[in-house]
């Protein structure tokens, strides 16, 4: 009897696709098996490799929970030729699915601490099912604040769920934009400049941290003046790898495999990497 | 299990096995001696320093299909590639073999690598220890010798009236014709090689990699990717899809770190963006990252990197550099 290949994706249908942003989609897919469907268990920060067919397949941060129930969310922005190709599928429409893959962030682990989530771009997708958690959880942490910023106000990602977010229990959300529109009334500032403005404190916190590098450096460093140790600030890293299953060596960095390795890293360990990322 | 096989006996072998599988041997392909499928006996080259390429192709083809993509009606099925054949790769030489074990490594670590593990499992390696050694060569000093056993299922060693044919695992002992004699003589020597220090290599190199060195010696580099393609433990691959009146295929093909874009992010952001970090790249991860996640340095000493490098940039140079600069950091 053949093996069964690891590169082969599952089958799934894509339910629903909406704009989040002018290119940011997000696809509800599906898989059509439904004992995979019912086995595919994954936690906030893994990731799978979708297929569009004719086109590849690249990596996304699964950005649903599993006890939502409704199918996997994935939120891809249009950048190349395999995210064009799945945004422009139609409800229906199939693709593969390959994951989940890496490992996650220890949710588990940071109960009872002050959660500080910052979150630039598509940066914010990693993030999403990590404040969908804490929420569905609130009792267990201290006090989560989310720090999101985007070009312009059009692009911040989640906008239909900041309601939920806002109106939780010792929840606060900053919004902040690059440049503001008519309509916007909100910060016009960057990411660091807003973390440094607010001045969490770092006891008993935990910061975690997903956006573009420049992003991440210049908040990395407000975060070590404010006092984060580099064991208190996660992140996840990104690779445009090709198997997700520690052979094809796309993602290697340093001693490790993004893909088995991490993604999720903490600032710590990043720092005893041989190569930085 | 030590056998005397005369050419005829080897010649006859040879058809028999051709009729039951699939033979890979080296043959010559332009100019080159090269592993392919032969169709006839008389194809194979006996008398060769080393092939042009190792014989990694046959376990992890430059280009394959992993899977073709059938649409009908709207439905889809995904119709998987399958190993059909036993195959026999004859002739290849010991650290070649090695390579291969090597490759075990990332291939066969679960999930493992369909595709290469039925090869694999369907072939059996048949060596042919070196009788003399390339000006290249550096196996002994990568833990690997002229005549070593450890990764074939058979080796063979000529001598002056035939060929010695030490049996190596069960899988060899099966593809053997009953009736011939036990070879009772002595091994001839193996040739003797150069060797170079390899002593404490993997933390020698572990200190350096913010080395100046690694820019200095890549400023030669064509980036031409020769050394990731005659490389026996070499095996970054990409995946991509091809679209064929109105068949999909998911093929698989040999990449190379040294590949501008290779580490480019979709964001757009990539850790390596020098010539310099690249090259360090490709030392690194046989002298460090491998040995650290699969216990033994990627390199099996062929020398075929050096010799097909168009700058001269050779691992044992580069390997003995490593150590003169700890010794001198450690000196001063």
């Amino acid at each position: 009897m053949a093996l069964e290949s690891p590169f082969i994706p599952y089958v799934a249908a894509l339910k629903t696709a909406i704009h989040l942003t002018p290119d940011i989609k997000l696809l509800s897919v599906e898989l059509e098996d439904p004992d995979i469907r019912v086995g595919f268990d994954y936690k906030p920060g893994q990731f799978a490799l979708l297929s569009a067919f004719g086109e590849g397949e690249a990596p996304f941060g699964i950005v649903s929970l599993p006890e939502q129930g409704d199918g996997l969310e994935f939120a891809v922005r249009r950048i190349g030729t395999v995210t064009r190709a799945l945004q422009e599928l139609e409800p229906g429409d199939i693709l593969g699915v390959r994951g989940p893959f890496g490992n996650y962030f220890p949710l588990e682990d940071y109960a009872g601490r002050n959660i500080i989530i910052i979150g630039g771009g598509i940066g914010m997708a990693p993030l999403r099912p990590v404040i969908n958690r804490i929420l569905q959880r609130r009792d267990d942490y201290e006090d989560l604040l989310i720090v999101n910023g985007a070009r312009t106000p059009q692009d911040l990602v989640f906008q239909p769920e900041f309601p939920t977010w806002k109106a939780a229990p010792r929840t606060r959300l900053e919004l902040t934009v690059d440049k503001g529109d008519e309509n916007w009334k909100g910060r016009v500032a960057l990411v660091p400049d807003v973390v440094k403005e607010l001045a969490p404190s770092p006891d008993n916190a935990i910061a975690i941290i997903c956006g573009p590098p420049i992003m991440i450096r210049f908040t990395l460093s407000v975060l070590k003046n404010l006092g984060f140790e580099d064991n208190q600030i996660v992140t996840t890293l990104e690779a445009k790898l090709k198997c997700g299953l520690g052979k094809c060596a796309r993602c290697n960095i340093g001693e490790k495999y993004i893909c088995q390795d991490g993604p999720v890293f903490t600032l710590e360990q990043i720092s005893q990497f041989l190569e930085q990322p | 299990m030590k056998l005397f096989a005369s050419r005829d006996d080897l010649i006859c072998w040879l058809e028999s096995l051709l009729q039951q599988r699939i033979v890979v041997a080296p043959v010559r392909v332009e100019g080159q001696t090269m592993f392919q499928p032969i169709s006839k006996v008389e194809e194979i080259i006996f008398d060769f320093g080393n092939t042009t390429l190792s014989p990694k192709g046959w376990f992890l083809p430059p280009t394959e299909t992993l899977f073709s993509v059938r649409r009908d009606d709207g439905q889809v099925e995904l119709v998987p590639m399958l190993v059909e054949h036993d195959a026999v790769v004859f002739g290849l030489r010991p650290c070649d073999a090695r390579g291969i074990a090597l490759m075990d490594g990332p291939f066969l670590q679960e999930p493992s690598d369909t595709l290469y593990q039925e090869r694999r499992s369907r072939t059996a390696l048949v060596g042919l220890a070196c009788h003399q050694a390339q000006p290249e060569c550096f196996c002994t000093s990568m833990g690997s010798a002229p005549d070593d056993l450890s990764h074939v299922d058979i080796l063979l060693t000529e001598v002056e009236d035939g060929y010695i044919v030490q049996v190596v695992t069960e899988k060899g002992k099966a593809l053997l014709p009953k009736g011939w004699a036990k070879y009772k003589g002595k091994m001839p020597t193996p040739p003797q090689l150069k060797t170079i220090p390899t002593k404490e290599i993997v933390s020698a190199v572990r200190e350096l990699f913010n080395d100046p060195y690694w820019e200095r010696l890549a400023d030669r580099c064509l980036h031409c990717n020769i050394c990731a393609y005659v490389c026996p433990t070499c095996y970054c691959f990409d995946v991509r899809d091809y679209p064929d009146k109105g068949k999909v295929e998911r093929v698989r093909s040999w990449e190379s770190c040294q590949s501008p874009g290779f580490s480019l992010t979709a964001g757009g952001y990539d850790p390596r963006t020098t010539k310099g970090e690249r090259l360090r790249q490709r030392f690194y991860h046989k002298l460090l990252y491998f040995p650290e996640r699969f216990q033994e340095v990627g390199c099996v000493g062929c020398g075929r990197c050096g010799k097909a490098c168009p700058v001269n940039i050779d691992i044992r140079e580069v390997i003995s550099d490593l150590q003169q600069l700890t010794e001198a950091r450690s000196g001063s």
